[in-house]
């Protein structure tokens, strides 16, 4: 199939359709706005309904609701309206409803900015609602890689039962890029799925209740359960680009748009004879320790975390794995200025020469 | 090889389909490209900017200090960005609208009175095809044959009086970038 | 000689609401209302959450527990997503009036096609007795110990009239279930929000003043005699807007 040129949340929301989603409700905020924009005709074009919801605390109840029906369903925002979703989340993840979720994430905290920022990992990958629930995060690099992701998230919310999450930063929302589509999913049968309530005409069974509220011993029970889930995703789930690592002396870890100013650098630095590698995470969570853990330390000189973050989120994960086996550097923006390709080669090359120490 | 195009000006002249079509082009030309625009909150008259590269292979960085090709739409863009420029960059510039003396001398200079020529040709509208006529001549990014059949797939059946007058404007344009050429 | 049934979607299960408490009526009432329209096997019951989240215990029938006033919220996506299923919130006052506002106007106002029962009792019940957006001007809860004062508690919300106010709302009334005249007006009036639902009509909000003797420290019989004097004044039953009534 040609490639085409396509704006990043364009291509997520057709990519989702594809992967099957049929309902999305949401709230407009920047940067994301294209995203309920593109599916406001394009889901009816295919049987679908679209909701402009009063506010993000309603439309991921709704998607709660479209979801329970067993109807693939999704909602996107932005920081400030990713918070007001976590009500919804933590429902979700209780009454193990699958969803998509979307964060274009912007500068915080508060309003903060429009501008793209990558300051909403801690939120992401730790305490996305209440109740010490996890999600899978994915962390799109490419226009193609956030269609890639879009259009199977459906596949890990319901064999999880779980909502993922996909964080991607206000740049790549924005951005065109190349992209090849996949085809249209046949979701035919998908909506008998095992957590729908909708019954159908004819169909003689039980009524079927789903309720967030649990007597404490089968919450004990299901947080058991979740425990067991999370340690399969780190076991089997892991997605990571290692770039360059073999001989390297120093290691960058970045996500997202920040990798790809990385990549370019450490291409520049090898170049001229550095040995410069990069870990960049896919799934944020599960966190791809085993990237960090096996580095061979006796080569590794230090690691570099480069994030539009200040300070940096993702250096604890990767403190945990490094456990002080060679020091950990940092830099970036925050609220909305990016780095360009220049100041990112040259801070790399600044550590890598010893000009920080 | 990898050309980065930086387009700046303010709200509502173009900067952003300039950008787009540019992509477009070399996109339907078979090669990479990414655009990445960038505005403030204001829905009309804020500055604008985007950036554009194109390479004939996949495009790791989308991000870049430094530009091959500036496209100054205003006086406000021109300033803003013009150290940006490579030496032996290219600079398109709205000469109607950029006043200042261009000092640099490491780049080539190709001043393009577009405001005048869209006045000439009764569309106000038409600016930034203009811009892309000269850029044509002056750099293989683009070819003008190539935006031509772009723009023609896409308003030719939509708009026949539009795309007529986007046809005179890339002449137009292209005329006034072979002047600096020869 | 008509046999008397309990209604199909009610469970044989004693209820745990409080002795005296009008919630049973009420959810018996919506049981036969459901009967009624011939719906005990497809209706979708959205759970609020206050003491009628109790109902997931005496309700045999398909449910999903929304989050706190999110239950219209809830109930538009499942709605969107299966148009023939019959669709009901049930609701109190803080749920509905309070923290769930927006959800219930802007539902109302899109004109959603299913209905709500608003149980309107002037207190929070299961979180033991505060102020109510509908708590009466005066009446004493366990945040305003003097009784509300509307100087810096406004007044109480009425929600009938602000939703009758909307334009898209098919059917809007409000019924106290302290008499059995009460009790018997309301079941039809919920039958007839149902009917209108099956027919596509949109959206439908019944009210029902009910009572709560725990939390406004009254025995069950003198909640009839209080709601007589002060709630039945000041929220007046009746039909607000019924789109069908006027072809």
């Amino acid at each position: 199939m040609a490639k085409i040129l396509m704006k990043g949340c364009e291509a997520v929301a057709e990519a989702a359709v594809r992967g099957g989603c049929r309902f999305f409700a949401g709230y407009p905020i920047t940067p994301q706005n294209e995203i309920p924009e593109y599916l406001s005709w394009r889901l009816p074009e295919v049987g679908g309904a679209f909701v402009q919801g009063e506010s993000e605390v309603a439309s991921i109840s709704m998607v709660y609701g479209a979801s329970a029906g067993g109807t693939r369903a999704m909602t996107s925002s932005s920081g400030p309206g990713i918070s007001l979703k976590a009500e919804g989340i933590s429902y979700l993840s209780s009454t193990k409803l699958p969803a998509f979720i979307v964060n274009v994430s912007r500068g915080g905290p508060g309003l903060g900015s429009i501008q793209p920022a990558q300051q909403d990992y801690l939120q992401a990958t730790k305490a996305m609602g209440h109740g010490g629930f996890r999600l899978m995060v994915f962390a799109p690099a490419t226009v193609q890689e956030a269609v890639d992701i879009a259009y199977d998230a459906f596949e890990y919310a319901e064999r999880d039962r779980n909502p993922v999450l996909m964080l991607m930063d206000g740049c790549l929302g924005a951005i065109m890029e190349t992209v090849e589509l996949p085809p249209m999913k046949d979701i035919t049968g998908k909506e008998t799925a095992a957590w729908n309530v909708k019954r159908y005409p004819g169909e003689k069974r039980s009524p079927r209740a789903l309720t967030p509220v649990y007597p404490e011993m089968f919450l004990e029970y299901e947080n058991k359960q979740r425990a067991k889930m999370y340690e399969a995703w780190q076991k089997n789930d892991v997605k990571v680009e290692e770039f360059m690592l073999g001989d390297a002396e120093y290691v960058v870890a970045a996500y997202g748009i920040t990798a790809r100013l990385a990549k370019e650098a450490i291409l520049r630095l090898r170049a001229e004879g550095f040995r410069v590698g990069m870990i960049r995470p896919i799934t944020l969570y599960p966190f791809p320790k085993k990237s960090f853990d096996g580095l061979d330390y006796s080569l590794v000189k230090g690691i570099i975390d480069i994030e539009l973050a200040i300070p940096a989120q993702m250096r604890d994960d990767i403190a945990l794995e490094v456990k002080d086996r060679a020091p950990i550097y940092e830099f970036g923006h925050s609220g909305g200025i990016l780095m360009n390709d220049e100041d990112t080669y040259a801070q790399i090359k600044k550590i890598v020469t010893g000009g920080d120490k | 090889m990898k050309t980065t195009v930086v387009v700046s000006g303010s709200g509502g002249q173009g900067i952003m389909s300039i950008g787009t079509m540019l992509a477009q082009t070399a996109v339907s030309d078979g090669r990479e490209a990414t655009f990445l625009p960038e505005y403030g909150p204001e829905q009309r008259g804020g500055s604008a900017k985007c950036t554009v590269v194109i390479d004939d292979r996949e495009i790791i960085s989308p991000l870049a200090k430094k530009c091959d090709v500036f496209i100054a739409m205003n006086e406000q863009g021109y300033k803003k960005f013009i150290a940006d420029l490579k030496a032996d960059g290219i600079l398109v510039y709205n000469s109607s609208r950029v006043t200042s003396e261009i000092k640099r001398t490491d780049i080539t200079a190709v001043p393009v009175p577009a405001d005048d020529i869209c006045t000439e040709l009764g569309s106000m509208k038409c600016a930034n095809i203009v811009m892309i006529g000269a850029l044509t001549a002056v750099s293989d990014i683009v070819t003008k044959d190539g935006f031509a059949s772009h723009i023609e797939e896409k308003f030719a059946a939509k708009n026949p009086g539009l795309f007529k007058t986007d046809i005179e404007a890339l002449e137009k344009g292209a005329e006034y970038g072979k002047k600096i050429n020869s | 000689m008509a046999e008397y049934k309990r209604a199909s979607s009610i469970l044989s299960t004693p209820s745990g609401f409080c002795p005296g408490c009008m919630h049973s009526t009420a959810i018996k009432i919506i049981a036969e209302a459901v009967d009624a329209v011939g719906q005990s096997e497809t209706a979708m019951h959205i759970l609020p959450v206050g003491c009628s989240t109790l109902n997931l215990a005496y309700w045999k029938g398909d449910m999903i527990g929304a989050a706190h006033g999110r239950a219209s919220a809830v109930a538009t996506g499942f709605k969107r997503c299966a148009p023939d299923r019959l669709v009901f919130a049930y609701q109190g006052d803080g749920d509905l009036a309070a923290i769930g506002l927006a959800e219930i106007m802007s539902a109302a106002n899109r004109g959603e096609n299913f209905t709500v029962i608003f149980a309107n009792n002037q207190t929070y019940g299961m979180t033991g007795g505060q102020m109510a957006p509908t708590t009466l001007v005066g009446q004493k809860t366990t945040t305003c110990r003097e009784g509300r004062n509307p100087e810096s508690m406004g007044y109480p919300l009425k929600m009938c009239e602000l939703i009758s106010n909307l334009e898209a709302p098919y059917f809007v009334a409000r019924y106290a279930l302290n008499t059995p005249k009460g009790v018997i007006d309301a079941r039809k009036g919920i039958t007839k929000a149902f009917k209108y639902q099956l027919e596509g009509k949109g959206f439908t909000f019944i009210e029902l003043l009910t009572n709560c003797p725990t939390n406004w420290k009254l025995s069950p019989l003198a909640t009839i005699d209080y709601m007589n004097s002060n709630t039945i004044p000041y929220f007046v039953p009746g039909v607000y807007k019924d789109k069908g009534a006027q072809l």
